[in-house]
């Protein structure tokens, strides 16, 4: 989910009749809140309309995401990938009423605090292994996330276990082709070396995990190759 | 929230459990549970005329009261938004627990049958309907036991049966973690 920016029209939208309810994060496509549901720690996640979309096509877009997201957990989940556990899905307001993973830091955090500490960084390089066998998983799974970032990988406390949650899967697909886990990994790959200054030889090792653990990952890594020639002001003459 | 029994005096008060549903406040469900029941059959007959306003639900398949409140708020959900699957809110709530969307199939295994011996009843208190639970208990020929006791009843092998969760699924969560999960994403996977 993208980070920060609020929405002119999205003020109007109001948050789920749930009370205690808490504005956890204001995303372009969501907003996130904190809560209790039905006596445990919940996170809502409520999909707003978008004021300068057709409403037909928002209405179906809001409701396939929820519902992708949906299933995109129990997928991950049934694969042995933890992602957090689904309460209850309200498709008239699109939102999701999730398992808060308590006390959780993401990856994000994690990876800049680490770095910023100057502290003992090998735990950093367990975590890329860590990442790279997740998502050989979730790719052997034929389950796309679509939106990979460091912010979108949760870790449980305490940190240094390395207990690794999936979280965003609204932008997820099924799909065995190389060209999708590719694409897939370029996405990580752009968001990892752009958030996290220096951190090239860190995904290398998130990559080289990633191959050994995939039993199809020689044709993915071929694609992301590919993909990553393609790229933004790439030129493809020649 | 789960409620044991009194045990400081001399008689055991059989608790049930009662929780406000916060999605919708008016609305609150009671779980009551009973063993050595002795006229299920009689029991079943009632529910199905609606002379007792409840779902019977067999507790053997409940491994914690979080499933059922799971299941009757999606069902108090769809039944004030009219869309329901089930022709009723009790049979819907039943309907509900279930991992797939068979309904005739998950009245059978997650309601009663007529040689059960335990009976989880669920009861829903709202604007529109006040909780007559005296009357309820007194129609059941059986034992009224605290929640505390549901572990004793549950048959986790059947359970697990029922939800085929993978060996992968146990090692990242629990098994109420899988079959919560199955029963809010059953209706779009």
């Amino acid at each position: 989910m993208a980070d920060g920016g609020g929405e002119a029209g999205a003020s109007a939208v109001s948050p789920p009749p749930l009370q205690g309810l808490q504005l956890v994060q204001q995303g372009a496509e969501a907003r996130l809140y904190r809560g209790q549901f039905l006596g445990r720690p919940a996170v809502v996640k409520l999909r707003f309309p978008k004021r300068y979309r057709h409403p037909a096509l928002e209405e179906r877009l809001s409701r396939r995401r929820t519902a992708q997201e949906a299933r995109s957990l129990l997928r991950c989940r049934r694969a042995g990938i933890s992602a957090p556990v689904v309460y209850f899905v309200d498709y008239v307001s699109n939102c999701i009423y999730l398992e808060d993973i308590a006390g959780s830091t993401t990856v994000r955090d994690y990876i800049t605090s680490v770095q910023q500490s100057g502290n003992d960084t090998s735990n950093l390089f367990l975590l890329a292994e860590k990442i790279g066998e997740v998502l050989a998983r979730m790719h052997d799974d034929d389950l796309i996330h679509g939106d990979l970032t460091t912010s979108n990988m949760l870790l449980r406390p305490p940190v240094e276990e390395l207990d690794l949650v999936l979280i965003d899967f609204g932008l997820s697909f099924i799909s065995g082709l190389p060209e999708d886990k590719g694409v897939d990994l370029y996405v990580l790959e752009k968001a990892f070396l752009s958030t996290h200054p220096n951190t090239d030889t860190l995904f290398e090792v998130l990559l080289k995990k990633y191959s050994t653990t995939s039993k199809k990952s020689s044709p993915v890594i071929k694609k992301l190759d590919e993909v990553r020639l393609r790229g933004r002001k790439r030129s493809m003459v020649g | 929230m789960i409620i044991g029994a009194n045990i400081a005096y001399a008689f055991f008060s059989m608790q049930h459990f009662t929780r406000q549903l916060e999605l919708f406040p008016d609305c609150s469900v009671t779980l009551v549970l009973f063993n050595d029941v002795k006229n299920a059959v009689a029991l079943r007959k009632k529910a199905m005329e609606g002379s007792i306003d409840g779902a019977l639900i067999n507790p053997a398949m409940i491994v914690d009261p979080f499933q059922i409140l799971v299941a009757t708020n999606k069902a108090v959900h769809l039944h004030r938004i009219g869309k329901m699957k089930t022709r009723t809110l009790n049979a819907e709530i039943i309907f509900n627990l279930s991992p797939n969307n068979n309904i005739s199939d998950a009245l059978k295994k997650f309601g009663i049958s007529d040689n059960d011996s335990a009976v989880l009843i669920v009861l829903i208190e709202d604007k529109e309907k006040t909780l007559n639970l005296e009357g309820i208990i007194s129609q059941v020929e059986g034992q009224q036991v605290s929640l505390a006791e549901l572990h004793k009843i549950t048959d986790i092998a059947k359970v697990k049966k029922i939800y085929k969760l993978t060996p992968q699924e146990e090692k990242i969560g629990t098994l109420l973690d899988g079959i919560i999960c199955r029963m809010s994403t059953k209706d779009i996977s």
